[in-house]
Parts: C-alpha cells; sequence; structure tokens
C-alpha cells in the first residue's frame, strides 16, 4: 500500500512532513520513504543521513552504425523529441540532449544492427539505512540531464520492490506529469500547503490533480498563522478533501531542522501535531475505525 | 540582457526577491519579465496581475490512445512502455494520460495498424499581461498531468523576444522553475547570466549548487543572493562553497517577518514594507545589480 505526500508550491515544508510523519508512522507500519523530488532530493539530508547502494539510472540512447544504416531516415522522422536529425543524404546524427530513450528509433529502423543500443546515464537511485527504522529510496537526476521520468519511475520501481507494508512517498512541487507518476498507485495523498494566496493557488492544483487520479486527498496547512486558513478550508472542501492540520509557523521547527533532529522525536509541542497526523493516516488507512 | 533567476528549489524565495528586484528597477531600465515556472507560476500573484491581455493555447502534448474496438490485448505495448504508462482496465489496455510523455513506442510496437495513435492534446497556456508597474510579463500555466516542457518555456522567450523587439525593451528577466529539469534548462540556456537564490539550510546548498552546474554546463557568470541569511546562524558552507566557486554574493535579506506578510498582500516587499529590515537589504543588491550587471 501506498501514500504520497504532495503539495503544489516548493518550499512549503513537503519533505518536513514527510521525513516527520515516516518516523510517526513506523510504530503502526514497516514502511519504505521514496525521495521522488528527483531534481532536489533533501530528505537524506532532513534525516542526516549520506546517500548509499548507488544504483546508475541508464537509458537507451542510440548508436548508429553507418556501414550499415541505409540512410532511409525513418529514424529521424519517427523521433518525436526531434534529437536525430540527419544530413542532406540521410546520414543520421543523434543530440544526446534531446533523445529521451525511448527506442522508437530502433523500433522502425529496417536494417537489424543498424542502430545499436548506446547507454545514456541519466541520474541515480539510493537505497540508504536511516537510524529511523526506515531505509530512505532516494532518485537523483544527473546535472544537466533534463528529464525526470525515467528517475521518478526507476526510484519508486526500487522502492516497491523492497515490498514493505507501507510505501511513502514525497513528490516534487508541482503537478506535472512527473508529480502523476510518484502519485500513481497512492491510498491516500496528503497535500502541505501554506495559507498563502501563493500557497492556495497551488494547493488547488494539487487537489485538481489528486480528483483526477481519483485518490482521496488530506491536506496539512504548513505556516498556517501566516495567512487565511479559511480560504484553505474552502478550497478543500471544493475537492472534497478535509483539512487535518494546522501547523503553525515554528522557530522549533527550524532549530531541531538545524539540529538535525526531526522534530517529532523532540519535546517540542509541535511533535503532538506530526502525530496527530500519523494518527489520521493510521485511521483512514485502518479503515476508518 | 537576458537574466535569470534560479535556485535549484522551490519556496527559498526565488519569485519574492524576483518581484522586488522588478520593483526596484522598474523606472530606470525596460524590461520584460517571464516566469519560466510553468508548474506553479506565482510572479503574477506577486506583482498583484488581476487579468491577462493575451492568452495562448498551447497544443505541444502528446499523449498514446489506445482504441479498444481493434486492440487484440497482446500486451506489448505495455511491456514496452519505457514508463510504465499503460494499464489494464476490465481487461482494456489503456494509456494514463497524466504520465504518458507521448514517446509513441507503445504504437510503433503495436502488431495491429491504427490501434494506438498519438493524439496532440493542450498543454497549457502562455499569456502576457501588462503590470501596474508598467512593463510586460509573460506567463505560462502547464495543465495538470502534462509533461513538463522545456518547449514551454522557449515559447514564453520567444514571445518575451518579440515584445522586446516591438516595445524597445533592453532586457528580460526569467524567474525560472524550481529544479534542474527541462524547464531550468530552457531557462537558463541562452541567458547571458543566472542569480541564484539560496538559504543557509544543507538542503538548499545541495539544490543551488546542482543549479549552479546547470550554469557551468552553459559557461555562464553566475552570482548569488542568500535569503533568510540569518536563520541559521552558524551554518557557514553556503558562503564557503560561494567563495570557493568564485561566485560573488550580491546580497544578503534577513529573515523578515514583512516578506510572508507582502506575499499575502500580493505585492512585492520592498513595495509594501519600504522600511523593514529586507527592504534595505533588498535595496543594497538591487544596486549592486545596477552596478555590476546592468552596466
Amino acid at each position: 500500500m501506498q501514500i504520497a505526500v504532495s503539495g503544489g508550491k516548493g518550499g512549503t515544508g513537503k519533505s518536513t512532513i514527510a521525513i516527520n510523519l515516516a518516523i510517526a508512522l513506523r510504530e503502526h507500519y514497516d514502511l519504505v520513504l521514496a525521495d521522488l523530488d528527483v531534481e532536489a532530493p533533501n530528505d537524506h539530508l532532513l534525516l542526516g543521513v549520506e546517500l548509499a547502494n548507488e544504483e546508475p539510472v541508464e537509458l537507451f540512447m542510440p548508436r548508429f552504425d553507418y556501414q550499415k544504416c541505409t540512410r532511409c531516415r525513418k529514424c529521424a522522422e519517427v523521433c518525436e523529441e526531434h534529437a536525430i536529425i540527419t544530413m542532406r543524404d540521410g546520414t543520421p546524427f543523434l543530440m544526446p540532449n534531446l533523445c529521451s530513450g525511448c527506442a522508437a528509433c530502433e523500433i522502425v529502423c529496417p536494417v537489424p544492427g543498424a542502430i545499436l543500443p548506446g547507454k545514456k546515464l541519466m541520474g541515480h537511485t539510493y537505497l540508504t539505512e536511516t537510524p529511523y527504522g526506515f531505509p530512505l529510496v532516494t532518485g537523483r537526476l544527473l546535472e544537466g540531464e533534463e528529464r525526470a521520468m525515467p528517475i521518478v519511475s526507476r526510484a519508486k520501481k526500487r522502492a516497491q520492490g523492497l515490498e514493505k507494508e507501507l510505501l511513502m512517498v514525497d513528490t516534487a512541487a508541482g503537478t506535472s506529469n512527473t508529480v502523476s507518476k510518484a502519485l500513481e498507485d497512492s491510498r491516500l495523498i496528503i497535500a502541505v500547503t501554506e495559507p498563502t494566496p501563493l500557497g492556495i493557488h497551488d494547493g488547488e492544483l494539487i487537489l485538481k490533480l489528486a480528483k483526477l487520479m481519483e485518490v482521496p486527498a488530506m491536506v496539512v496547512v504548513n505556516r498556517s498563522d501566516l495567512g487565511d486558513v479559511a480560504k484553505v478550508r474552502e478550497i478543500a472542501e471544493k475537492y472534497g478533501a478535509e483539512v487535518i492540520a494546522e501547523i503553525p509557523y515554528s522557530e522549533n521547527i527550524i532549530r531541531s531542522y538545524v539540529e538535525g533532529k526531526p522534530i517529532v522525536l523532540t519535546d517540542y509541542p509541535e511533535a503532538g501535531l506530526f502525530r496527530e497526523i500519523a494518527s489520521r493516516v493510521v485511521e483512514f488507512l485502518g479503515g476508518g475505525e | 540582457m537576458q537574466l535569470v533567476i534560479a535556485s535549484g528549489k522551490g519556496g527559498v524565495g526565488k519569485s519574492t526577491v524576483t518581484a522586488s528586484l522588478l520593483y526596484l528597477l522598474k523606472d530606470e531600465y525596460r524590461f520584460v519579465a517571464v516566469d519560466a515556472d510553468a508548474d506553479a507560476p506565482n510572479l503574477d500573484l506577486l506583482l498583484g496581475v488581476e487579468h491577462w491581455e493575451e492568452e495562448r493555447e498551447l497544443v505541444g502534448a502528446k499523449v498514446a490512445r489506445i482504441n479498444t474496438e481493434s486492440c487484440i490485448r497482446c500486451g506489448i505495448c505495455q511491456e514496452r512502455c519505457p514508463y510504465d504508462c499503460i494499464k489494464v482496465i476490465d481487461g482494456d489496455y489503456v494509456v494514463s494520460e497524466l504520465t504518458c510523455e507521448g514517446c509513441n513506442v507503445c504504437g510503433l510496437v503495436c502488431p495491429v495498424p491504427g490501434t494506438i495513435t498519438l493524439e496532440e492534446v493542450r498543454s497549457g497556456v502562455v499569456r502576457k499581461t501588462t503590470t501596474r508597474y508598467g512593463f510586460p510579463l509573460i506567463s505560462a500555466q502547464l495543465d495538470v498531468g502534462r509533461p513538463n516542457s522545456g518547449k514551454l518555456v522557449t515559447e514564453e522567450k520567444e514571445w518575451a523576444k518579440k515584445l522586446m523587439g516591438e516595445l524597445g525593451l533592453k532586457h528580460m528577466v526569467v524567474d525560472s522553475a524550481a529544479g534542474i529539469g527541462c524547464q531550468v534548462i530552457a531557462s537558463i540556456g541562452g541567458a547571458d547570466l543566472t542569480i541564484l537564490v539560496a538559504e543557509p539550510t544543507p538542503a538548499s546548498l545541495s539544490d543551488v549548487q546542482r543549479a549552479y552546474k546547470v550554469v557551468q554546463h552553459f559557461r555562464q557568470p553566475a552570482y548569488l543572493i542568500i535569503n533568510k541569511a540569518d536563520f541559521n546562524p552558524g551554518f557557514m558552507a553556503l558562503r564557503e562553497w560561494a567563495e570557493a566557486e568564485g561566485i560573488p554574493i550580491l546580497g544578503e535579506i534577513p529573515y523578515d517577518r514583512a516578506i510572508p506578510r507582502s506575499m499575502s498582500m500580493l505585492k512585492p516587499f520592498v513595495e509594501a514594507f519600504p522600511d523593514s529590515k529586507a527592504a534595505d537589504a533588498m535595496r543594497e543588491i538591487a544596486e549592486r545589480v545596477r552596478e555590476e550587471i546592468l552596466r
């Protein structure tokens, strides 16, 4: 079973909430946390661990055997990304940065062996043990590479492969298709938002996506004293989601972050808020007893 | 001159800093602003934009569709989809429109011609307005679940360039998306320089280092603005990194409640709270941008 922590806007505290919730949920489930914000993965930093067990994510990239190539241009015609250009005589060239690794060119090439399977490194996935009793899977896109989707997809598979009772996914910001990929198969989405006009605007988008994907959502309002929570409730209601927690702006959360100690494990009063979110999640997943 | 503001991650104050910088430069310089974060565009909100003068639909995105009538349920499409976007629902093979990248591999491997087609769908809108501060803003909004495309940013920048020609504008200021993916690459590519915004935390440092690698890839100069500079005393790694890399620090903005309050008022903080300490710091930064970048 899978749940996801997501939020429209960057910097709303998704990762902070994800790691604290994971620690709190550890008492109830055997779980794995997957950081699928592959462009800016930070859960390991918040958990104070060094990424380990690196595995490369390589994509297919065509290599042309010019001895065999008949210059038919089919590969260039089929390439949706226009990554293959042809010279006047039809000789194909690849622009590696545009290649999405889909292998369509290889599929249409009429000459066996004219397109050889080269490999391109897109990023890595990691499997890191944490001192909190659950492993962390991280996807990390290589700088300069554009495509986040393969990394999200592979990191998620790696986490699924651990076959834990609960897979908790921390997504990127926004509502693009890589976020959809991360959210896919979730039983529940915890949408993190701020009550500011910007937070509400972006928060509405994630609720819209949850609705499109037919996944129930619960809303956690972070920095709840920075704006008008009533407006968040209004939006949440519109999408059939419930606001389950309000976390005020807190020096303690910053302090715990700076000290590298997750707030849920401290004696600060905010710890209780996270335990409450966890119990709401348990209640929901357990069928609402 | 085309300058980009990037951070590697959302939430460090990129758009807040951009809005205030634009506000401080607007009387002296003629520029067009571009919000290149189509996934979560916010610059329009911070600049109090209420309506768009012009909107263009973008139908760039493609998704595959499977005709269940002619489908023989061989499953090859599902097997070959590089991104696991094809599911079996009630016995039918169905492409998830919210995750499909439109690569057409399924269509190519399908043994029944015409069963899988690639259809163009709307990916979002690109829009233009004139802000109440006088300068134009180009922004975009990606539709929910669409591939996050650098093409969208390129489209925005094309429009901005056209406006520069028409209106005789000298500069383009691009507020980049978070992260380091295609939108960011499209933002930074073709620019003259990048201003990085970061906060003194290990997470922000890690993200900005990744963004800087993209900047280096394009061999551009970079500058750094440290936001919430006093938020984590004792954390020297951000400043040390900038120094070691030779990235000039344009200034440091202290954590100031005036900033979130100004966001709720939908105004740049230098306009909403000109007497705040954050505004003082921002004016110093604008001064350095004038002297060192726009000269």
